[in-house]
Parts: C-alpha cells; structure tokens; sequence
C-alpha cells in the first residue's frame, strides 16, 4: 500500500483521537460567533449593564458586514495563529523526540511522503476551521448587518486560505528542522510578530506572503492592486514550495537525530 | 552459502567520538548472529546503521539480491525501548507497519492478527498501547519487526527490559523465528546469547575483538581444567605429592590447567585409584560465554 495513503490516514486518525478535528473547528466557529454578536449587541448591552452615567454618550461607529469580516479576520490573526503554530509546533520534532519516528523511518517510507502527509492533514484541518469559523460569521453578519456578496466572501477566503497554507507550511518546516521549544518560538515571531511587523514597516514592500491578509481585506474595501496581489501570490506559491521542499530535507537530515 | 548481509569497514563517526571502528562481518541466511559487549560498545549504532536509521561515515553494508532496491523492505527492527503511538491500537499500529513495508491492506490486516496471536497478544489486540506493560509493548515491537516478514530482523536488547517469566517468552518466539529468518541481535546476557546463536560477534569501544561460530569461540577459550575435590586438606596434599604436575590449591579443592600440563581425566584418574584418597567431586570444567566475555573485553 502506498506510504502516503497509510500516513494520512494515521495523520487523520491522530488528530480524531487528540480531539484536535474536533477543538480547532470549535474554537475558530466561536469567534466566528461572537465577533458579529458583539459588535451589533455591544451598546445594548453596555447600556443594560454598564452602569453607565445617564447622561454619557457613546458615539457607537456604524460596522457594515465587511467590517465585521475583517475585524473577524483581525482576531483569527492572533489567536487563530496562535492555536496553529502551538498545536502543531511538534508534528514532526515531538515525533523525533519521543521516539516514535524510529519506527516509521526504518520503513521503506520516503521523507517526501512522510512530510507530505502532514502537511495534507495539518493544511486540511486548519483551512476547514478558518472555512468554517468564516461561513459561521456570515449567517451572522447577514443576519445582524447587510449581505455581504458571495463573490467578495469567496475571494477572500482564497486569499486568506493562501495565507494558512503559508503559514502552516512554516510551523511543519520549522518542526522538521527545529526542537519543538524553538520552532514554537520562531513560528510566532514568523506568522503572529511578523504581520504585525509587516502593517507598521511594510508600507514600501508590496509583494510579500505577509501582505495577504491585508490584500484580503482589500477585496471587501474595493482598493485592491490587482498586479501586487497576483504577484503576491506568486511569490507565496514559490516560498510554499521551498519550505516544503526545506522541511523534507531537514526531516530526513535530522532522521539520525531520533531517540531510540 | 553465500552470506545475506556483507558488512565491510561499516565506521561511524559522531563529532570527534568514533562509535564504530572499521567493523566487517557476514551474516549466513537462517542464522542468529549475537552481537555481544559491554555498555557503550557501538551495538546499537552497529544495528541503527544497518536498519538505515544512522548513515554510516563510511564503509559498505550490502544485501544479497537487493541491489538498487530500498533495503528497508527486508529488514525488520526492534529498537531496546520501542516506542509507539500510544493513542494507537496494537492492531492499528502492526497493521500500519505491515502496511508501510509494502503490504497490500487485507494481507496487512491478517498478517497483523496472526502475528499479534503469535507474539501472544490475541486477546490486547484491539486495546489503546498506553494500557500495555513493559512485556506487552516489548512483544508489539517484535510484531511490528517481523509482521512483514524480513529476511533479516534486527533486535537491539530484545530482552534485557524483561522480567524472568518475559525474557523465557520472548526467547521461546525468537527461537522459533530463528528457522525463518536470519537474526541479528545485541546483548549482555550470555545465557540468552549461549542459547540461540550460531556466531558470535564480540564488540569493545566501537571495534569489533573476536567472532567466530559458538563452538569455535568457546574452543578457542576453553581453558579447560581438571578440578578435584577431596573430603580433607589431607587427601589433597598427599596427591599433591603424588601427581607430576603442577596444582593449584583452593582449600579442599585441587586445580589442574590442561593446557598447561597436559594432564588428561585418565591420567588423573589412574593417580587417584593408585592410592586412598576421599574425592568428592571430579570434573573437566571449560570456560563459560561469560567468563569468555570478560577475558574477550578485558583483555588487550
């Protein structure tokens, strides 16, 4: 049976009995939520509750439902990010660690396939949250605010679903070159410190992966610069393709590095 | 017969450690191999390089008839603490194994059940491995080495980790496997390695110091003494000063070095009917694998 299919199908059986199929989705779903519940019903609720002087005006800005997708995308930035970097910071290195790819390399299974598979399940997952997290919050949002059109939701999702893969492609490369302690820590300061970077310095570097999800937003603001994004995205394609490349060669370089 | 396994200059190299020192060695099909010494000896790196685990700094190691194929699909590999995936079931995890090296699904799936029943865990074979004991997990990882069914199993301290009753199970499988397959194994314990080996491959600090077939080893070691026990200090210096040759005394106890002496049993047996003396015991005693492997490891 081919290597690939019997590593996805451990890679998908792991993640259902770590419940990680199961939390990720959940906690993507209620921020999806809450971030269009919040913004609508915020006044109201600091009114009732808030305890407020009676005389205090509180000048409530008016969101369309664009805004409450980017605002959403604003906390999928941080904590979504988060959640991806520290739950799958040791797919490969915690593996190497505690000994259990010992008994997966002495098989005739290549590296590429090895490495593939996690990318496959870890991308599967993580996308089919953010997916789900984002049709969530449109229910909403159509409900709460305006319709936002289905071409603009999709358009975006691409973009930032692009953003994901280059993300995740990130954490398993730095797992399958680093401990699992390092490759946290630099997988943070890669995705999470450097969007945030990437909005306060980056206003001269157009084409770069970390302007995705500001060129995402772009397509429900409607300024978009068509040239920077397809060459945005090409650029992400080919650093997508080098950190996969990248990960399979120090997966298999450190294979030695397994306890056994 | 020509040999399954050609190990030639096999060395490797860690920073400025030399683990393993230009070892080379032959492994004949349907062979146990046991690869003996102490601690630190470069067994395990010896067994990761030949499971393709560990590159080798240099020298070759060659399959018979494997030329340009992935050598890893006729070797099967027992680490000294296998370590799974626990959330897996025992059934799951040797499924996957088999199927990894290459096994259509459903021949996976009753190569894995009969292979479990045969290692004795018929009945644990749908349970999670986090529920198994140290025995338990050490019979998995012997399933997972041999569910494939390799030419050549390789077995790092199959035993050591076991309990008594454990260690007499596992001995009992490997024996049986042993018509099967060709084994390579590392231990310290000599009784195992006395009771299912054909060679013997002695290891000191990364070299290899003595191999040979069981038997030649232990001829080439013998040192074989004639050990006569008498009732009192009495009967023995009296014999002392009938026999030629030289004794070495232990209380009641004479001792006799044949290769020394060229003593025979009948030439001692001849003085003692010559005159009274109350013997005891009479033997012809021969160097045990453990007194072997201490002169092997100690010496030079």
């Amino acid at each position: 049976m081919n290597g690939l299919t019997v590593m996805l199908q451990k890679e998908w059986r792991e993640h259902i009995r770590n419940y990680k199929v199961l939390w990720i989705p959940l906690v993507f779903i209620l921020f999806g939520i809450i971030e269009p519940l919040t913004n609508r019903y915020l006044p109201e609720i600091m009114e009732s509750i808030g305890n407020m002087p009676a005389d205090a005006e509180f000048p409530w800005p008016e969101f369309t439902g664009q805004d409450i997708f980017i605002s959403l995308m604003g906390q999928y930035q941080m904590v979504g990010l988060l959640i991806i970097v520290l739950g799958f910071m040791g797919a490969i290195s915690a593996e190497r660690k505690n000994g259990t790819a010992a008994l997966l390399y002495v098989r005739p299974l290549s590296f590429v396939q090895y490495f593939m598979s996690k990318w496959i399940v870890v991308n599967t997952i993580v996308l089919g949250s953010v997916w789900i997290g984002f049709l969530a919050s449109w229910y909403y949002i159509q409900i709460l605010f305006n319709k936002v059109p289905a071409k603009d939701v999709f358009g975006f999702l691409a973009v930032y679903s692009l953003w994901i893969v280059f993300v995740v492609s990130i954490v398993l490369c730095l797992s399958a070159w680093l401990s699992t302690g390092a490759a946290a820590a630099l997988g943070i300061t890669l995705t999470i410190i450097g969007s945030v970077l990437n909005s306060i310095i980056g206003q001269f570097w157009t084409i770069t992966p970390w302007k995705l999800p500001v060129y995402a937003t772009y397509i429900f603001t409607g300024h978009m610069d068509w040239t920077d994004l397809w060459l945005t995205v090409g650029v992400t394609v080919v650093l997508i393709g080098i950190l996969i490349l990248a990960g399979v060669l120090t997966a298999k370089r450190n294979a030695a590095r397994t306890e056994i | 017969m020509s040999a399954l396994l050609d190990v030639k200059d096999l060395f490797k190299q860690y920073d400025n450690h030399v683990a393993v020192d230009s070892i080379s060695f032959q492994l004949e099909p349907h062979t146990a191999t046991a690869l003996i010494g102490p601690n630190g000896a470069g067994k395990t790196t010896t067994l990761s390089m030949l499971a393709g685990l560990v590159k080798q700094t240099s020298g070759s190691i060659e399959f018979a008839d494997m030329e340009g194929k992935d050598i890893r699909t006729c070797i099967g590999f027992l680490p000294q603490y296998p370590k799974f995936f626990s959330w897996m079931r025992a059934l799951e995890f040797t499924e996957m194994a088999a199927k990894l090296s290459g096994m259509e699904a459903k021949v996976a799936r009753t190569e894995a059940e009969r292979t479990l029943a045969f290692v004795g865990l018929e009945d644990a074979m749908h349970k999670k491995i986090v529920t198994f004991s140290g025995g338990m997990k050490q019979r998995l990882g012997l399933a997972q080495a041999i569910v494939h069914r390799p030419k050549l199993l390789l077995l790092d301290e199959p035993v050591s980790a076991l309990d008594p009753v454990g260690r007499r199970q596992v001995m009992n499988l490997l024996k049986e496997l042993q018509e099967k397959t060709t084994i390579l194994y590392s231990t310290h314990i000599l009784n195992d390695a006395e009771e299912m080996t054909d060679q013997l491959i002695f290891m000191k600090r990364g070299k290899l110091v003595e191999k040979g077939h069981l038997n030649h080893v232990k001829k080439k070691y013998e040192d074989p003494k004639i050990v006569v026990e008498f009732g009192a200090v009495d009967d023995l210096e009296r014999f002392e000063e009938v026999v030629p040759w030289r004794i070495e005394t232990k209380g009641t106890v004479g001792i006799i070095d044949v290769a020394e002496t060229s003593a025979s049993m009948t030439d001692v047996i001849a003085v003692l009917n010559k005159g009274v003396f109350e013997v005891r015991k009479l033997e012809r005693h021969t160097a045990r694998l453990e007194d072997i492997f201490l002169k092997v490891v100690q010496g030079g």
